[in-house]
């Protein structure tokens, strides 16, 4: 390393405090957003240079407490106790002080250098409430520094002070003390754990242990367990002193703490106007008029993400093919031009038709998630969804499914733990798309009639409907219920969402591209070489004996992983014709067939890319094993009933 | 003046209670105690907490409660594993 001064902050806070909007001021475009080692945690990272400095922000995400609840929670944990960043800038929400506070504690008793960005005082001050600042910071024995993010106001002096405490990692002298029976038990662990140490300080790792917190028990067991033991012992104590768990009696003292400190720095005026947020709440909460407003809104979010993004695309598409035959003087036709415009092929295959919906559905599910709206959706919803083992925030990208899969698996990013994120992406990866949709329409809806179509879509509702339910039961860990907080009705910050879409976009594009070139490229390489027939026949077992299909349709099948819409088009080049209805050994039945496994086997190869983003790769190739051999089994079982006399 | 104890769930709208204890155990749909008690607490449903509910979502969906200066939403299935006391 050169003699450059380097600095470590990291941004912690609950959820929908403004912690990203502070982000985006103090990185500005020097940003990088991607997951956490081995995890599908989103990390965000940016670099500023400030004073001489150059500093490494992290933004962790936005968490209610420090247990090891979710894996964010334990992300967090982690980070600040083991990676030991400068200092922890925590934000909180001045006009629901008490609930921050309780996580301003638990960040205190890590032992991080912290400095406290009051944020959303003028919501605060709108609501009624004035917040003595001076007295905050004597209280926590921390720096405070009220701020309004969204207008960039107080962000200088928060750096100022972030950096001033960096400077000498300087941590809070205020121990916060729980109850006498508690701080008794706590003393009395802090001397039995003397002599070892641990990623955590002593204090932390008594608190946690009496609290029963699992990870740390697993750590201190492998040093030292008797103190273990004893804690298990201690915590008994209180449990039996205080007719609660030790857990319960810890963090409801906790939150004592917090909302007596809360309360002596806070003066309650009366609020400035009645509040508009409050009425725009119970109006879209409402038993009627919420689910009005909601069919409003989704029906405008679908129209306008399809039809911006349908402009762009075929503004982009015909821009591109009209370089074609440019390109193809350029580098000569034969077989290298056409390999090498394959590469190009899928690089337009990736421009237009993912990017274009993905950028406008980014940003609308960044503003809907940041104004608070999304949240009041999740509790309209969430009954109907639960009923399909999903969180009712998984109705947004569940609906988005029915223009594109792609974004729709990536908005999958809002569900907030692992499992309810698979679960999501599962179900949304099986929701018929437009480009399923042309071929529902185009094959069956105009050979076969409108209902035959029709049927076929609620045929897939129906499975979506049951494959969502066995996920739900087989797949490992705990289902969570609806515990979410509907944080107020606030502007999003524009210039934050569009920068979250942005560097979003770029993650997108780097695990999608390299996929997308690389299957167009084989794919063509297959052709090149005159391979279709021999893979055709190869394949002929599954699509001729098993699903009663001429064999040519395995190719188009193939095709159709790069984008579904081609099968049809395939479909049409190999057979001659466009009309359908004409080709010998392709009827109704091999219609229905053909649709249905379609409908069902893997999403296209850009839905796989965001899968990989969104669960990872393990997950998702197993996602996508299965919906193969599971639309060619379904389709074949169709054939045999169809077929059936 | 007498006080009753009964579920979060049996509050009529706008109804005002306060926390007594939320019963975990394994029954129900796998909501191990650990977790959903837990973050119940992180939330801030301490024993002696103040809760207001405000209205439930139709079709027997979530309740929408306010405690501590928030509005938090809950599942109907956790909603009825909070014991509440009211006065008379």
């Amino acid at each position: 390393m050169t003699a450059e001064k380097r600095l470590r902050i990291a941004l912690a806070g609950n959820a929908n405090v403004g912690k990203s909007v502070i982000f985006n001021y103090l990185t500005g475009l020097h940003q990088h957003i991607g997951n956490w080692p081995g995890k599908t945690v989103e990390k965000a990272e940016g670099t500023l240079h400030f004073k001489g400095y150059t500093i490494d922000i992290i933004d962790l995400p936005g968490i209610y407490s420090l247990s090891t609840y979710s894996i964010e929670e334990q992300i967090s944990r982690k980070y600040i106790a083991v990676e030991k960043p400068d200092v922890v800038i925590n934000v909180v929400d001045a006009s629901i002080l008490e609930r921050n506070l309780y996580f301003t504690l638990q960040l205190m008793e890590l032992g991080a250098p912290l400095v406290l960005a009051l944020n959303q005082v003028d919501i605060a001050r709108r609501k009624g409430i004035e917040i003595d600042v001076e007295k905050l910071e004597k209280l926590l024995g921390i720096p405070v520094v009220p701020t309004v993010a969204i207008k960039g106001l107080g962000i200088f002096k928060l750096l100022e002070r972030a950096v001033e405490v960096a400077e000498k990692r300087e941590t809070s002298r205020i121990v916060m003390k729980f109850g006498k029976e508690v701080e008794d038990k706590i003393t009395e662990l802090i001397k039995m754990l003397e002599g070892n140490h641990y990623w955590y300080p002593p204090r932390y790792v008594a608190i946690k242990l009496l609290e029963g917190d699992k990870e740390i028990e697993k750590e201190v067991e492998q040093l030292n367990p008797k103190v273990v033991a004893a804690a298990r012992k201690l915590s008994k104590e209180i449990e039996e002193i205080h007719g609660h768990s030790c857990s319960t009696v810890i963090t409801a003292e906790r939150y004592e703490i917090a909302g007596r400190i809360a309360r002596e720095v806070q003066k309650i005026v009366s609020p400035i106007k009645p509040r508009f947020e409050e009425r725009l709440h119970n109006l879209t909460t409402h038993k009627i008029a919420g689910y009005i407003i909601m069919a409003f809104s989704l029906l405008a979010i679908f129209y306008s993400v399809f039809t911006i993004g349908g402009y762009i695309s075929d503004f982009l598409n015909e821009l591109f093919y009209t370089i074609e035959p440019i390109f193809y003087n350029l580098i000569g036709g034969g077989s290298v031009g056409e390999l090498v415009w394959s590469i190009m092929e899928g690089i337009i295959a990736g421009i237009t038709i993912a990017l274009p919906y993905i950028a406008p559905f980014y940003i609308i599910l960044y503003f809907l998630e940041d104004s608070g709206y999304l949240s009041r959706i999740a509790f309209l919803m969430d009954n109907i969804m639960h009923k399909m083992g999903l969180h009712g925030k998984a109705f947004i990208p569940l609906i988005l499914g029915y223009g594109c899969n792609v974004p729709a698996c990536l908005g999958c990013r809002i569900m907030e733990t692992e499992r309810e994120r698979v679960l999501a992406v599962f179900v949304t990866t099986l929701v018929p798309c437009a480009a399923r949709t042309v071929i529902i329409l185009g094959l069956v809806g105009k050979y076969l009639g409108i209902e035959y179509a029709l049927l076929l879509y609620i045929f897939d509702l129906t499975i979506i409907f049951i494959l969502g339910r066995v996920a739900f039961k087989v797949l490992p860990g705990e289902p969570t219920a609806l515990i979410m907080e509907m944080h107020d009705y606030k502007w999003p910050h524009l210039k934050t969402v569009l920068k979250q879409t942005w560097f979003r976009l770029l993650e997108f594009i780097k695990i999608a591209f390299p996929l997308i070139i690389l299957g167009s490229f084989t794919i063509k390489l297959i052709e090149v070489f005159g391979l279709l027939e021999p893979v055709s026949l190869a394949l002929s077992p599954i699509t001729v004996t098993w699903l009663g299909l001429p064999a040519i349709t395995g190719i188009t099948l193939i095709f159709g992983v790069l984008r579904k819409e081609l099968t049809l088009i395939m479909l049409a080049t190999l057979l001659g014709t466009t009309n359908f209805a004409e080709v010998p050994g392709f009827g109704p039945i091999q219609m229905v067939v053909f649709t249905i496994v379609t409908m069902f086997y893997i999403p296209c190869i850009s839905t796989i890319a965001a899968l990989i983003k969104e669960v990872g790769w393990k997950k998702a190739l197993l996602i996508t094993i299965f919906e193969v051999i599971f639309a060619i089994t379904i389709g074949g079982i169709a054939y045999r009933i169809l077929t059936f006399k | 003046m007498s006080k009753r104890r009964i579920p979060l769930t049996a509050l009529k709208n706008g109804e005002r209670a306060t926390v007594v204890s939320i019963s975990g155990g394994g029954c129900g749909r796998g909501q191990g105690k650990w977790g959903f008690e837990k973050r119940l607490m992180d939330m801030g449903l301490t024993p002696g907490t103040e809760v207001t509910v405000v209205k439930s979502a139709p079709f027997h969906g979530p309740i929408e409660i306010l405690v501590r200066g928030s509005r938090l939403a809950l599942g109907r299935g956790v909603a009825e594993r909070i014991l509440v006391e009211v006065e008379e």
